[in-house]
């Protein structure tokens, strides 16, 4: 039989691997094509298909649907609207209905489901759907949504359930409002050597997964209900599709293979209780509904646009003092999710910074646009991009370098942070060394030719997990008899490594090499213990202690076990190698068999033991709500991480292009459970913060979109890439982490635009309040 | 006129006849009537790279490409590359070196790969990088799957 | 309207011989002919284009030959791809700009798809050969019920997708003259991304040793994406073989080749910048083939 030679080949046996950089559990699958995601899977010829009518327009009564045509079509089986599935979803505001009902909010907006036998015929049903729709007065633009008299793109806002940490603003487009006040900022302006204003706006930008969203949905007559979906959360959309659905939670499962890309644009719901409510229509058999890319621009979520009016003080030595800030996000047709990005970025809306005297008020607005959603870094990204320009722009005002500046006013361990919480320990301070050193901030450095301009800019961050105050996480790990372990989790592997870390910290935890252990796959609301979603940079952390927990659960079930047979105190046992040992009497126990079939007594009179199976589960209990009016409480938050990054750049003033020579990113990760794969993360994430600053959806004056497909909608190629990408880690560890770990995902990509934005300034003297960036208007601003 | 085709072509070395209907792309006949689903869908409009394949040796774009087209004509797909398991040293180049996040850009990665260092055996970084324009990745930064690729040319394998 | 998720039905037929083809685009006003179907497929899926029957032309005699004798110069099939041509020894030994442009063109697996027809006969402003084609002085030989006839590049290219291609006709090979003795060409793309990106301004300098040239030279300078139509900068051109060669003349002439330049709006860049675009690329464009033409001088 020829070796195979595979990532997980038990030739390899890596003992205590938390710390190492162990291989990829997924990738043998992954290159050989073998990998299977929700478009892969088969469902023989009994699969119908589905295709969705969408609304022209940005804003419309729907005043009639005419499906008659359609469902002439020979191979169409059913025609579902608006009428016939009323249902409305929501993640943390129900305001979304699953397809349009009375009328349509965004150009694209779902207003029917024609399914059929096969995706083209669906397709061409979907042209013959006649909808009647009476336009409505588009607001396309934030201001105009917050205008007095502005269009109520939400009436009923009043009546929607929300939870009891949202406080939408009936009668209005406002579905959040965050407040926080902390100190008193009119008395501290006075004090302050230097005050520094801005306006900042970012357009909506779009996650482009190379995988779109696909769900394929099965209702039995049964009423068990089935729904394959990529998603990073299989239980929430469990919860959420059943709750407005009216499906007992134990009737509805969902499956999620591998998931290829998510970047928060596959959390919450998005289009998945759609393909449920298609399902409905033909019971009895399975319908797919993929996402072209074109919808997937248009149809799915996308990153809310911002427009941040703040105001940042210190004094001459460079204190910050004082901070007002308003954040309204342009949250799009529905803000179900959104809501929650404005509350973080309201309890977060300083940055990573100490400042004593704050006013800030964070908003989600409803517009006529595609629905915002959460994207990676949830906010942050979007309120760094002017507390960071704002910052560089303080320190050069009263003279101090950037990196100084932030040293001075940066978090630090156990300070108290703007919302009245204590921040776990963090060391923020040598991250900047770090990058500042990487890149030799401060150092003038030559460009490569005359015509170039070369300069160097910083920019910090954090972020917490932004999250309800109960998201929990739980898992379970049990044994095969040839003692290789099975970890079953609820956490999705979305390419971050979810899975490599789980068996690592499981391997680790229980004392058994890597190798030996298998995290199940797909993820499956059946056989999968609750995990509450992939997204927040939680599952490290979240996912972690509960894998840890089931392992150390089943160690101590087995040193019981073992300890009770040779009459030894567990304490004087451990598990290394796979192996129980004594300390005492250096007796050895394998765990293979045992761990399923226990141990015989002498003379096989009687046995003892059984089948181990560990538990664990976690879940924060210490997070509180927030004052509403001042947004002070105990604890807003889990934890921070915080972290920097540096850039070093070059500009074409010619053509205005620009060429990133070097970015160098430090992160506080608590512990890296897998160095590489964190590594892995700094430089995906780099290269996707600098593709994001020069990204934008764009849309005309009646909210069609321009660049919704991938020609017109660029995204870094291989030939984007930096010169150089450097990364470093700080371990200050997390108290309640497993070994200290945080999360990194999101925050790799939070500092990157504005340190380019402070870079760009560093080179030519112009500052960019407004994203995207790009050539034509770097060099457009050198030639007036 | 034809709108339906008889072909024969050449997939991973094994003959296949097939009946297909002019406007099936390459694409759609590999993962729906072969069950092929290693090469990925994810634009239809050859500008991501996940549904890269080798027809005749050359990648092409199958989403790209009618079924018709492929009459005669050998392909290659990722599910072809290992040889019974064994995997092809830039296969086990991007394990090595962690090239792999999300995996979905993979296969089209690895046949692009795969048919530069055919055509360049010692490619330069900058030679990697032009090469794998046409396969978007969101996840990994290419940094690695660059390693990869020239880590695997350095093994003298494709 | 969103593009639909797969190609609309059609029917196919491979064209075994040129009368065949020709039949049948005459017999359906809507039929098309199709080699790379990278520009067709897209607008097939767009909804632009619903054609009941493709006739597949690029096996045709000759199509995908790339051919070169010293009488007649090179002579290009049209359904030769853009890689083909890009890593031809014959283009890349007489007309290197020709190879330039081509492998300029999106990315490698598309190059091996897309053909120098397909890319001229668009009639995109945008197309990346165009500018090669015009000064090099292409002719674009067509096939119709009439016979061959050629058509040379500059009275090629009428409008944005409308060519001088009659109904009934097909595009067989694009010729270009033996090239002048001692040219020199570039060709400068500017797209959003450094690679693989439509070009937001492209510009092809050429030039030779003339000695009829009061400079003792002769430019040639094409614009892509800059007008309705791919086009020449005659007035630029013209003050390149009056004054002497040097970055005050190269200068003055990318001026007039801006000047040249009628660019819009429109998502991918502005006019204004796409304006100043063309001066940046056409003077960088000067400066190196100047460099190339002074560098053979010495060797």
């Amino acid at each position: 039989m020829p070796q195979r030679k595979e990532a997980h080949s038990v030739e390899r046996s890596t003992s205590e691997p938390v710390g190492k950089s162990v291989r990829r559990a997924d990738a043998y699958d992954k290159v050989t094509g073998i990998a299977t995601y929700t478009d892969d899977l088969q469902f023989g010829p009994g699969l119908y298909h589905a295709r969705l009518v969408r609304s022209p327009h940005a804003h419309a009564l729907i005043k009639r649907i005419d499906t008659s045509k359609a469902l002439q079509v020979p191979g169409v089986k059913a025609v579902v609207t608006g009428k016939d599935a009323p249902e409305i979803v929501g993640m943390y505001l129900v305001d979304r209905p699953v397809l349009a009902g009375e009328r349509v909010r965004y150009v694209g907006d779902p207003v029917a489901g024609v399914i059929a036998t096969s995706e083209e015929i669906a397709e061409q049903a979907v042209q013959l759907v006649r909808v009647e729709y009476e336009p409505l007065p588009a607001v396309l633009d934030t201001e105009d949504a917050l205008a007095p008299g502005a269009p109520l793109l939400h009436p009923n806002l009043g009546e929607y359930k929300v939870a009891n940490f949202i406080f939408p603003e009936p009668g209005t487009n406002i579905s959040e409002h965050f407040k926080l006040r902390r100190g008193d900022v009119d008395s501290a302006w006075p004090q302050c050597a230097a005050i520094v204003e801005g306006t900042f706006r970012l357009p909506q930008i779009q996650h482009v997964p190379l995988e779109t969203h696909v769900s394929v949905a099965l209702w039995e007559a049964s009423e068990q209900v089935t729904l394959w979906t990529s998603t990073q959360s299989p239980h929430a959309q469990r919860d959420l599709i059943a709750q407005s659905l009216n499906i007992p939670h134990g009737n509805l499962r969902v499956v999620s293979p591998y998931v290829g890309g998510g970047f928060g644009g596959k959390a919450g719901v998005t289009m998945e209780a759609c393909a449920v409510v298609l399902a409905r229509a033909v019971t009895g058999h399975p319908v797919k509904l993929r996402m072209t890319r074109e919808e997937e621009f248009v149809g799915t979520t996308m990153r809310q646009s911002l427009l941040a009016r703040t105001k940042i003080g210190c004094d001459a030595e460079g204190n910050l003092l004082a901070m007002e800030t308003a954040y309204y996000f342009g949250g799009g047709a529905y803000n179900d999710y959104g809501v929650n990005i404005a509350r973080a970025a309201g309890y977060s809306c300083t940055g990573p910074y100490n400042i004593p005297n704050v006013k800030g008020d964070s908003y989600s607005v409803y517009t006529n646009l595609p629905i915002g959603g959460p994207m990676r870094g949830f906010g942050m990204p979007e309120i760094h991009w002017g507390i960071e320009q704002i910052m560089d722009q303080l320190a050069e005002k009263i003279g101090m370098s950037p990196a100084e500046f932030r040293r001075r006013n940066c978090v630090k361990s156990n300070d108290t942070i703007l919302t009245g919480m204590k921040i776990p320990p963090i060391d923020l301070v040598t991250c900047i060394d770090k990058v500042a050193d990487a890149v030799r901030l401060g150092e003038k450095e030559q460009p490569s030719a005359p015509h170039k301009r070369r300069g160097k800019g910083l920019a910090i961050m954090w972020k917490a997990p932004a999250m309800p105050p109960n998201p929990g996480s739980s898992a379970i790990v049990r044994f095969n008899e040839d003692a290789t372990v099975i970890v079953e989790i609820g956490a999705q592997e979305l390419g971050q490594g979810a899975f490599t870390v789980a068996a690592q910290m499981a391997a680790h935890a229980l004392g058994v090499p890597y190798e030996w252990v298998r995290v199940v796959s797909p993820i499956d609301t059946k056989y999968s213990p609750y995990e509450w979603q992939t997204v927040a940079s939680r599952v490290t952390w979240s996912m972690g202690n509960a894998v840890k927990a089931a392992a150390e659960d089943a160690r101590r079930q087995i040193l019981e076990i073992v300890g009770a047979y040779w009459g030894q105190d567990p304490s004087d046992l451990d598990i290394k190698g796979g192996k129980v040992i004594s300390y005492k009497t250096e007796e050895e126990q394998p765990l293979q068999n045992m761990v399923i079939y226990g141990l015989p007594n002498e003379n096989f009179e009687g046995w003892q033991g059984g089948p181990v199976i560990g538990r664990g589960s976690f879940m924060p209990t210490y997070v509180t709500n927030l004052d509403f009016d001042t947004g002070q409480g105990p604890r807003a938050v889990v934890h921070y991480t915080v972290g920097a990054q540096a850039v070093d750049l070059e500009i074409d003033t010619e053509t205005g292009q620009v060429d990133i020579l070097k970015i160098a990113s430090a992160y506080d990760v608590g512990k890296a459970i897998n160095p590489d794969l964190v590594m892995a993360q700094i430089e995906g994430g780099a290269v996707h913060g600098i593709s994001s600053a020069f990204e934008s959806l764009r849309f005309d004056e009646k909210g069609q979109p321009l660049n919704r497909n991938l020609v017109d909608y660029r995204i870094a190629t291989a030939v984007d890439v930096p010169g150089e990408i450097g990364g470093y880690f700080v371990e200050t560890p997390l108290e309640d982490g497993p070994w200290g770990a945080r999360g990194v995902g999101e925050h790799v990509m939070v500092p990157t635009a504005p340190a380019i934005a402070n870079a760009i300034y560093n080179a030519i003297g112009v500052r960019f309040s407004d994203l995207p960036l790009s050539a034509e208007r770097i060099y457009l601003a050198l030639n007036p | 006129m034809m709108s339906m085709h008889t072909i024969k072509v050449t997939v991973n070395g094994a003959a296949e006849t097939l009946s297909v209907p002019s406007h099936m792309t390459l694409l759609q006949m590999l993962r729906d009537r072969l069950a092929l689903t290693g090469t990925k869908n994810g634009c239809s409009a050859g500008e991501c790279g996940a549904c890269t394949v080798l027809m005749n040796g050359e990648p092409v774009n199958s989403c790209m490409v009618l079924a018709v087209e492929a009459d005669g004509a050998e392909v290659l797909t990722v599910e072809g590359l290992a040889d019974d398991g064994h995997l092809t040293a830039l296969q086990q180049a991007f394990v090595d070196h962690n090239a792999v996040q999300c995996g979905f850009c993979t296969p089209g990665m690895l046949i692009s790969a795969h048919a530069l260092l055919h055509r360049n055996p010692h490619p330069s970084g900058d030679d990697v990088k032009e090469a794998l324009t046409g396969n978007l990745c969101r996840c990994t930064g290419y940094l690695r799957i660059v390693e990869a690729v020239q880590d695997a040319a350095e093994k003298g394998g494709a | 309207m969103l593009a639909r998720p797969g190609l609309p039905s059609f029917d196919y037929v491979r064209a075994a011989a040129f009368n065949e083809a020709l039949r049948l685009l005459g017999e359906h006003p809507e039929a098309r002919p199709f080699m790379g179907g990278t520009d067709l497929f897209v607008r097939m899926r767009d909804g632009f284009l619903q054609p009941p029957i493709v006739v597949d032309v690029k096996g045709l005699p000759g199509m995908q030959d790339i051919s070169y004798d010293s009488e007649s110069g090179l002579t290009v099939g049209a359904a030769a791809t853009m890689n083909a041509v890009a890593e031809s020894p014959e283009v890349w030994a007489h007309y290197p700009l020709l190879a330039e442009a081509a492998a300029s063109v999106a990315t490698y697996q598309l190059r091996n798809r897309a053909t120098l027809g397909g890319n001229l006969c668009n009639g995109s402003p945008a197309a990346d050969t165009a500018p090669a084609t015009l000064v090099l002085e292409g002719r674009m030989v067509l096939h119709g019920p009439g016979g061959r006839r050629e058509v040379p590049a500059e009275k090629f290219f009428l409008g944005p997708g409308k060519t001088a291609i009659q109904p009934g006709e097909l595009m067989v090979a694009a010729r270009l003259p033996p090239p002048r003795a001692g040219s020199a060409g570039r060709y400068l793309k500017l797209g959003r991304n450094k690679a693989g990106d439509l070009s937001i301004v492209g510009v092809a300098v050429l030039g030779f040793p003339d000695e009829t040239a009061p400079s003792g030279y002769r430019f040639r300078i094409a614009l892509a994406s800059v007008a309705p139509v791919p086009l020449r900068a005659a007035e630029a051109e013209a003050a390149l073989a009056s004054d002497m060669p040097g970055e005050e003349t190269f200068a003055s002439a990318a001026e007039m080749a801006m000047e040249a330049a009628s660019p819009i709006d429109d998502v991918r860049a502005s006019a204004a910048y796409r304006k100043a675009m063309v001066r940046a690329l056409t003077l960088r464009g000067l400066r190196d083939v100047w460099a190339q033409l002074a560098s053979q001088e010495d060797g």
